[in-house]
This record gives structure tokens, C-alpha cells and sequence, in this order.
């Protein structure tokens, strides 16, 4: 049972009396036992002491892959589990393409049970339809009950019909639906962003309208079923823009964007490095001005690491056969931080990667407060510092970033009890 | 100058303006060497080439040999239809295997744009790419552009023109980069579908209209429809593409001027160019053949020399 004194940390959190205010935390036996400048403790006393300190309720992560069951090659919960605390999430949502298929009621219950003992919590999403094959919606609501936070086929566009029929399945028992907006007609064998960079390369690309028709198709089927709706990852300027005007109308739409697509472009690409293969492909300068424009005007709800381990040979090959996708649980903050330190408060940063995402999935906030459980991150939004190699603690390394310098660094993570030092 | 900038030769993209002047000038005296009657020289003696070849080749694949039998390299030829991963074998590990035995130079075809980039980041050996997927074929291009300037004298603000499938084709592409260093204004011409949206960041012109083209041109390279890298059909018949963009002697004709018109092959005769222009005094279509042979020993000769400074002309 770990004890804890966080010194002169500035209380991110709009529900606590000390919002704004700069204080000790002492967390005694996993709640926090007092709120105030300058407590004494004894020595023996676990101190995280930092330059800049913040802390916030904790985070979630509202897309990553721990490949577990079925591909523990790449990674597994305990690593992914690992890999999420340093990264400053106190809970990940899973995206249900293992193997097995989450699909059913044992598939959510394996990934949570292997979470219980752990400081992060696993929040599972099942399959939206059985085997993930497009078909039939799958038991959503015997999934629900046994701790499914949301529903998607992963990163397959679920087709018309089928999303319509999952949103209204859905709707009576409070259950997300997600879509990862792709017209797999438009894009077809497409697998970077059709521009420039792709007619330099001979690379099929794909166009933005490919995003943007399902996000068109996808607010009416939402608007129709009077249900809410979330999309995954946007990567298009007029998909963002659709997006806003369905908000203005109060539909209940939210979005999420990948922090690497407010770093990198498909510039990256010149030299066919597959470390930048992601999906959505990596876009422009133009859309990262209008990703953080969006982020500005709340049209993008929250940010996510889009974490996904690929082993060595998936990577180290042609670029067509290399497999899609970057671990980013450890840097994800780091990026958002890093790009977006001079243009939002770090009130909305967290509302980002906080409060934003558990609002959508509609999970406990929990508050810095005297006498509360204990759910929090804390970081510094200054520290300057290199992502190395020897920090990575997923077992596969497909990272672009090893090397790259970031500004604010996760300091901790404390849940369940537990605190996880970065 | 008289050494390369590159180690390898992974597409005309990475080649500066001097280092396709380089390789223009050695094949000139290697275009005379193999007019002679003992064609042969001893330059890339005791450097072993692999013949890499992913990808269906004929004409490539015997060019690149005769012009590696024509240095006395050593030479062996691996050829396989589909992708070495197929098989169970990564590509890094089939080449490898082949450099184990001692082997210098690679040159190269794959399905798969990138891959001789790939290549040379991750094994020890100069590689010469022929042709990587939908992106690059250098030495097309550059056996295109020399015989361009053996008959204009230029390239220089000369018009070419390039019609077909420019979407699926790494010739156009090479051709772009390869004919805009030297000098020369290019557009592209064909279907729609076939042209890529942002053509025009190439800083190429496109014309659907191919009469309207031909006015503009000095030279008109037709590309060869290739169906198999199509997926999905991009035009609904061989005869209507061939109606729009067909070259016939009655097109050339209109023309008040005098075109030189060129073909990468194989030809379909009847769809991109209709057999009396292929065969017309306008056409230099076999020089093209000769001239990639004197291109290719220049290539390889030059970056032999990289790594071997011992071969000599």
C-alpha cells in the first residue's frame, strides 16, 4: 500500500474545491488524506517532487491495441498495462481485433480480470458485430453487463445498415458505438495520404474524401437514430468541418484524433520508412493547423495514443507489405504537450485526455479532493527531456520517436493503491 | 565531375543534373564500344552482379544482362514471380543469402514501391533499381532522355508529352523527374482516372484532350496500358481507350510538324500506338532498345567504380 506526498503540485480539476491551486497531496492507504501547502511527513514518506507539477484526475486512453490474446507476440496486457501507467493513464479502452475476436462476454471478462490487481484498468470494447466480420451485431448487451465500454469493429468501417442497427441496439442500454470513418470503395489498396508526397512516391494514396463520405453518411445514420455516435480518428479537414456543424445542432457526436498526427506529416515518408505507416495515413501541414484549430474550438473531444505494437518483421520490410501503426501510450502526452503547450490552457489539455473521454464513455470522474479514492496523474507541463529507446517498456519498439525531444514529461500515475513513477 | 553522387541508383529523384550528364557522356563511349565488332570490355571484371528480378521482365532483364556481359561482370539471375514473403522469406534474407556468395551489385525489380530504398538501407551492396512498383525506373528514364537528345541535341525547353496509365507507371514518373532536370517541359495525358490528382505539385501540366497535346509537343511517348497492375478498371474497354488515346498516322498527320514518338515496350499494337506509327519514320522506339543497353553499362560501370576503383574503361 503505497503512501505518497506530491509536493507543490497545481490542482487540475474543475470539480475540486483547490482547482487552480498550488498544494501538497498526501495519499494515505489509496485516498487522499489532505490538500494543503506544506505538510509535514514523516521521511520515509514516497515524495514525487517536480519543477512544474500537475495533477489531474486520471487519464484514459481511448484507443490502443495490447494484442492480448493472440498476438502476446507484440505485446501483452501486463507490458500494455505497463506502458499506459507511464504514459500517464490510469485506464485504456482496448480495441477488440485480437484473437480471439472480443466479441462476447468472456472475451471482456478475460481482459478485466487480468486488470483487477493492476494500477490501470482495462476499459474493453467489444467487437460491434460478431467476429468482426460486418454481418450481424454482436451480443452487445451480454457485453455491456460484463464491463464493455463501447462497441466498434476496430479500425473496420462498419457498413450502413450495420451501424444503423448497432446504434439503435445499443441505444436502450447506453452503450457507445464507434466508427473508424474509411470508404474502403474510395481508398481501396490506398495506404498513405493522396498528395504530393504519394505522387512523388508512386504510393497508392488515399483520398480525404474517402473519410469524409462516411463521416456524411455516419452523422445522419446518428441523427436518425437519435443516438450517440463516436468517430474514432479524424484525419480530414472537411470531415472536421461536417463534425462541427453536427455539434452546433447538438447531435451527439464526439472525435478523437491520434497526438503523432499533430507531429508528423507524410513528408516523413520520403525515405519509405515504415515506422510512419498509420492509419489514417499521416496528412499535411494544413490539417495539423486545422486539427489544432479544431482542438481550439472543441470540435475534437479527445486525443488518443492510437497505440499499436507491430514486431520487427511486420515493420523491416517493404513498405506496401509493412504492417500499419506506432506504439505511442509513453509519448502521447508528450506530443499533445509539446504541440499544443502555446495554444490551449492545460485545463483544456486535460479535459483532452481526461475528462473529455470518460464523459464518452461514460466512466467516474474522479476527484482531487480530500477524503476521494485516489485516481490521479500528475506530470510537469515544462520538463524538457529525449524519448530513448531504453524507455520503452512495450515489447515491440515500432516508434518513430526515438530520439525526439519533447517538452512535458508524465510524472506518475496513482490508482488502486498503487503509484507507477515514470 | 567524373564519380556519381549516389552509391546507388534507387531512382532519378535522388540524382542531381552533372550525375545524368555523367552517365549520358560514359554511354556515348559505350554506345560506340558496343557498335564495334569485339563489343566486349574487360571493366567490371571480377565484380559479380545478381540479376534481382521480383516482377515479369523481358526487355529490361536482357538489356541489364547484355550490358553486364558486355563489362565481363560475372552475372546471376534470380527471378520469381511473387514477392519473396510469400514464400516464408523476407527480402533482407533472400539477399543476404545471394551476397554470401559474393556478390557486389543488385539490380532490381519489385512490385513494391520502395523496396530497392529498402534495400539499400539494410544490406551491403550497390543497388540499382529496375523498377520499384508505381515509382521509379530510372534507367527507362534516363535510356528515354538520351535518346531524346541523340536526335534533338537537348532537352532544353523541348515539350514532351506522355500519355497512358501515369498513375500505375513508374516510367512516367522517372520521366518527370529525369526530363524537368534536364531542361524540358513535360505533360501528361490520358483518362482521368489514370492521372494523378496532384500531378500538377510535379510542377506537369495535364491534358486530356490528345490531339491538343500532340500540338504541343516535340516528342510523344505512349505509354503501354498495363492491365495487370490494374485492380479495377479505369476506362470500360481496350477500344475506347485506344479511340481516345490511341496514336494513329492519321493523329501524327494533322500535325503541320515533325514529333518524335517513343514507347518504353512492349508495345500493344492497336491500343496505345497503332502498328504504322510504331513502325514510321517518326518512331524511335528501337533506338530506345539500343541506347538502354550503353545507359545500363554506364550505370553500372559508374557506380562499380564507387566501390571498386579498379574498373576501368
Amino acid at each position: 500500500m503505497m503512501n505518497l506526498i506530491i509536493r507543490n503540485a497545481k490542482v487540475i480539476d474543475i470539480h475540486s474545491p483547490h482547482h487552480n491551486k498550488t498544494a501538497d497531496i498526501l495519499i494515505k492507504n489509496g485516498r487522499i488524506e489532505q490538500i494543503a501547502k506544506n505538510i509535514q511527513v514523516p521521511l520515509n514518506i514516497k515524495e514525487c517532487k517536480s519543477k512544474n507539477t500537475h495533477i489531474s484526475p486520471g487519464w484514459i486512453d481511448m484507443q490502443a491495441k495490447f494484442c492480448d490474446p493472440g498476438f502476446e507476440y507484440k505485446e501483452d496486457l501486463e507490458t500494455g498495462l505497463h506502458a499506459a501507467a507511464r504514459g500517464g493513464f490510469t485506464a485504456v479502452a482496448i480495441l477488440p481485433d485480437t484473437l480471439p475476436v472480443c466479441d462476447n462476454k468472456s472475451g471482456v471478462d478475460y481482459l478485466i480480470k487480468n486488470a483487477k490487481e493492476n494500477a490501470v484498468d482495462i476499459l474493453p470494447i467489444g467487437a460491434l458485430s460478431a467476429g468482426m466480420k460486418g454481418e450481424n451485431i454482436s451480443e452487445m448487451y451480454d457485453m455491456h453487463l460484463a464491463g464493455a465500454a463501447a462497441f466498434c469493429d476496430a479500425k473496420k468501417s462498419t457498413n450502413a445498415g450495420l451501424l444503423m442497427r448497432a446504434m439503435l441496439y445499443a441505444k436502450p442500454f447506453g452503450s457507445l458505438i464507434m466508427d473508424f470513418p474509411l470508404c474502403k470503395e474510395v481508398a481501396t489498396t490506398g495506404n498513405v495520404n493522396e498528395g504530393k508526397t504519394s505522387t512523388l512516391l508512386g504510393l497508392k494514396g488515399i483520398p480525404s474524401v474517402a473519410e469524409d463520405i462516411i463521416v456524411n453518411r455516419d452523422i445522419y445514420l446518428a441523427e436518425y437514430c437519435e443516438s450517440p455516435l463516436h468517430f474514432m480518428q479524424i484525419s480530414s479537414v472537411h470531415a472536421l468541418q461536417m463534425i462541427k456543424i453536427a455539434k452546433s445542432k447538438s447531435l451527439p457526436i464526439s472525435c478523437g484524433l491520434s497526438t503523432y498526427h499533430l507531429l508528423l506529416t507524410d513528408e516523413e515518408l520520403k525515405t519509405f520508412d515504415s515506422y510512419y505507416k498509420v492509419q489514417p495515413p499521416l496528412k499535411t501541414q494544413k490539417e495539423i493547423k486545422a486539427f489544432i484549430k479544431a482542438i481550439k474550438e472543441n470540435i475534437i473531444d479527445v486525443l488518443v495514443s492510437d497505440h499499436e505494437p507491430q514486431h520487427i518483421e511486420n515493420k523491416k520490410c517493404e513498405f506496401d507489405l509493412a504492417a500499419y501503426g506506432i506504439i505511442n501510450l509513453q509519448t502521447s502526452f508528450a506530443i499533445a504537450n509539446t504541440i499544443l503547450r502555446n495554444e490551449i490552457s492545460v485545463q483544456q489539455l486535460v479535459d483532452l485526455f481526461c475528462f473529455n473521454p470518460r464523459k464518452i464513455l461514460k466512466q467516474p470522474i474522479p476527484c482531487i479532493k480530500e477524503g476521494e479514492e485516489a485516481n490521479l496523474t500528475v506530470f510537469d507541463t515544462n520538463e524538457n527531456w529525449i524519448f530513448s529507446e531504453n524507455d520503452i517498456v512495450s515489447k515491440s519498439k515500432n516508434t518513430p520517436f526515438i530520439g525526439q525531444s519533447f517538452t512535458g514529461k508524465v510524472l506518475g500515475i496513482y490508482n488502486k493503491k498503487q503509484w507507477i513513477e515514470n | 565531375m567524373n564519380k556519381l553522387s549516389v552509391n546507388h541508383l534507387l531512382g532519378i529523384k535522388d540524382l542531381i543534373k552533372d550525375d545524368i550528364e555523367l552517365i549520358f557522356n560514359t554511354a556515348d563511349n559505350f554506345k560506340e564500344i558496343i557498335n564495334r565488332p569485339i563489343k566486349k570490355v574487360p571493366s567490371l571484371r571480377d565484380i559479380t552482379i545478381c540479376n534481382l528480378f521480383f516482377e515479369n521482365s523481358t526487355r529490361t532483364k536482357l538489356s541489364f544482362e547484355l550490358a553486364e556481359k558486355r563489362l565481363s561482370a560475372d552475372i546471376i539471375n534470380f527471378s520469381s514471380s511473387s514477392s519473396s514473403v510469400s514464400k516464408g522469406e523476407t527480402l533482407i534474407d533472400t539477399v543476404n543469402n545471394i551476397l554470401s556468395m559474393k556478390v557486389d551489385m543488385l539490380v532490381m525489380r519489385h512490385p513494391n514501391a520502395g523496396a530497392a530504398a529498402f534495400l539499400s538501407r539494410n544490406v551491403n551492396a550497390t543497388i540499382i533499381n529496375a523498377g520499384d512498383g508505381a515509382h521509379e525506373h530510372p534507367t527507362q528514364a534516363l535510356l528515354d532522355a538520351y535518346s531524346i537528345r541523340e536526335k534533338l541535341g537537348t532537352l532544353k525547353d523541348k515539350n514532351i508529352l506522355i500519355v497512358g496509365d501515369i498513375l500505375h507507371s513508374r516510367v512516367a514518373l522517372s520521366n518527370i523527374f529525369c526530363l524537368q532536370k534536364l531542361g524540358a517541359n513535360v505533360k501528361v495525358c490520358g483518362p482521368s482516372t489514370l492521372l494523378p490528382k496532384y500531378i500538377s505539385s510535379l510542377q506537369v501540366e495535364t491534358e486530356t484532350d490528345l490531339n491538343k497535346a500532340l500540338q504541343w509537343c516535340d516528342v510523344a511517348m505512349m505509354l503501354r496500358i498495363q492491365l495487370e497492375r490494374q485492380q479495377i478498371k479505369y476506362f470500360p474497354s481496350l477500344r475506347e481507350y485506344s479511340m481516345l488515346y490511341g496514336l494513329t498516322l492519321q493523329k501524327v498527320n494533322k500535325l503541320n510538324k515533325e514529333i518524335l514518338i517513343m514507347h518504353p515496350g512492349p508495345i500493344n499494337r492497336g491500343v496505345e500506338i497503332t502498328s504504322d506509327v510504331a513502325d514510321s519514320k517518326h518512331s524511335i522506339i528501337l533506338n530506345q532498345v539500343e541506347n538502354g543497353v550503353a545507359i545500363r553499362m554506364a550505370v553500372l560501370y559508374l557506380l562499380a567504380g564507387k566501390t571498386k576503383p579498379t574498373a576501368t574503361l
